[in-house]
């Protein structure tokens, strides 16, 4: 299958300060992915590059086999992208600001879009200056999502947003889903990322940590917590990959991927070990015991 | 039926919707012929990825709990609730054996564990219904 979008050894650089490192991803179409991340990760940058709004040092990007680079405006017509912090014309009113971007779209672009200004229960006749952040957030969802673009890319799109604007945001993008289109989405909030999602790719500071299914993810991943006796065990015991570990007295709290179950019991019995508990962490967990790992460059992970 | 997801769960959201399913037919509150809501319909309600309610909904057919129905969509089959009654009973099972793993591991001896038993027993009868 065509990916939807792809990254292939894109590297970015603001000033000197690396952005982007190596990051090389494919998306297939019809799943929803989330970018999680903190801060200044690279999210962003990501999603810009993708768009053809920022150059890449180095690297190539496609998104529905057409080149970022050469072929931004292109892309931006066909898919939809809420950024984070919309710009929108203050002085329109909403449904102005729907006829004034349906000049740059095919027809029933302003049919679809009054719909989902009635949908989003929008005052369709006023200004966008007079409007609450909720409602400009759905202005500005309506406007991504009013030419059904096979794929929807939101950076942020709920942070800052109350509940029941959060909770539409989250409909629609299950709506998009439902009807076999693709989503990506940037998001910190990893308890509607985990409804959601498909896909997660783990991002921090500009490299690509993991992408892979949640399901599988999830799967996949164990929290340790060992009580010692005198002494520890070596890392290298432990049956499966440690992805991040803390000490506190004499207990170990180790996130591990790929347990081998087989394994464990003898690990158990180890002199050292007094007692051992295993248990399925969340996504939230995991995210943190990624944020956390230390430095050193980790095996790729592979999907 | 109502559906409830914890994200913050350890379990699969797929499979809180199977479980859930399960204990609605063993609760009688799904019936044999009864209509589940449509993937879309449940995805949008409970703000879930289709491909997860999909999927669940897939092993609940493969399981053979529900059957699609020509045009409409997919029901309790009459199999259904003689199965799922014995699916509780091993959820229950897997349930009490983390506790005793738990009790065990605090050191607490048959007889011990036995009497609490009892005891939490005898507290719900008193309080007429078990929740």
């Amino acid at each position: 299958m065509t990916p939807v979008m792809r990254l292939d050894k894109v590297t970015k650089r603001y000033r000197g300060q690396l952005a982007l490192d190596n990051v090389s991803f494919e998306i297939p179409p019809g799943v929803v992915v989330a970018l999680l991340g903190e801060n200044g990760a690279g999210k962003t940058t990501t999603l810009r590059i993708l768009l053809g709004l920022t150059e890449p040092d180095s690297g190539e990007a496609e998104v529905l086999n057409l080149d970022s680079r050469k072929q931004g405006e292109e892309i931006r017509r066909r898919v939809g992208y809420v950024p984070e912090r919309p710009t929108l014309y203050e002085w329109m009113t909403i449904a102005e600001h729907g006829w004034f971007a349906a000049g740059f779209y095919p027809s029933g672009y302003l049919a679809k879009y009054l719909e989902l200004v009635k949908q989003f229960e929008l005052p369709a006749d006023r200004k966008i200056k007079q409007l609450s952040k909720g409602m400009r957030a759905k202005v500005a969802l309506a406007l991504g999502m009013a030419h059904e673009p096979e794929l929807l890319i939101l950076d942020e799109p709920t942070s800052g947003l109350d509940p029941l604007v959060r909770r539409e945001f989250l409909e629609s993008m299950v709506d998009v889903a439902a009807a076999g289109r693709t989503v990506l989405l940037s998001s910190h909030q990893i308890g509607e990322v985990e409804r959601v999602a498909d896909l997660i790719a783990i991002i921090k500071k500009g490299k690509l940590l993991a992408i892979e299914k949640l399901d599988d993810l999830k799967n996949d991943t164990r929290e340790l917590t060992l009580t010692l006796n005198n002494g520890a065990p070596y890392l290298s015991d432990v049956p499966g990959e440690v992805i991040c570990g803390r000490e506190h007295e004499r207990q170990w709290r180790l996130l591990v991927r790929h347990l081998d179950e087989t394994r464990l019991d003898s690990f158990r019995s180890l002199a050292q070990v007094r007692d051992l508990d295993v248990r399925t962490p969340n996504l939230e967990e995991i995210f943190v015991a990624y944020m956390r790992a230390d430095e050193e460059p980790r095996k790729e992970i592979s999907r | 039926m109502f559906f409830r997801i914890e994200s913050s769960n350890g379990l699969a959201i797929y499979e809180q919707i199977v479980r859930q399913v399960k204990f609605a037919v063993a609760g009688d509150a799904l019936k044999t012929g009864d209509l589940v809501p449509s993937v879309r319909e449940l995805s949008r309600d409970l703000a879930v990825n289709p491909n997860t309610v999909a999927r669940a909904y897939r092993e609940l057919q493969g399981e053979g709990i529900l059957a699609p129905v020509r045009g409409t969509g997919l029901e309790v089959t009459p199999h259904a609730e003689k199965h799922c009654a014995a699916e509780r009973v091993n959820l229950i099972r897997e349930r009490l054996r983390s506790v005793l793993l738990e009790a065990r591991r605090s050191r607490l001896e048959l007889p011990e564990i036995r009497a609490l038993l009892d005891e939490e027993f005898t507290r719900l009868e008193k309080k007429g219904k078990a929740p």
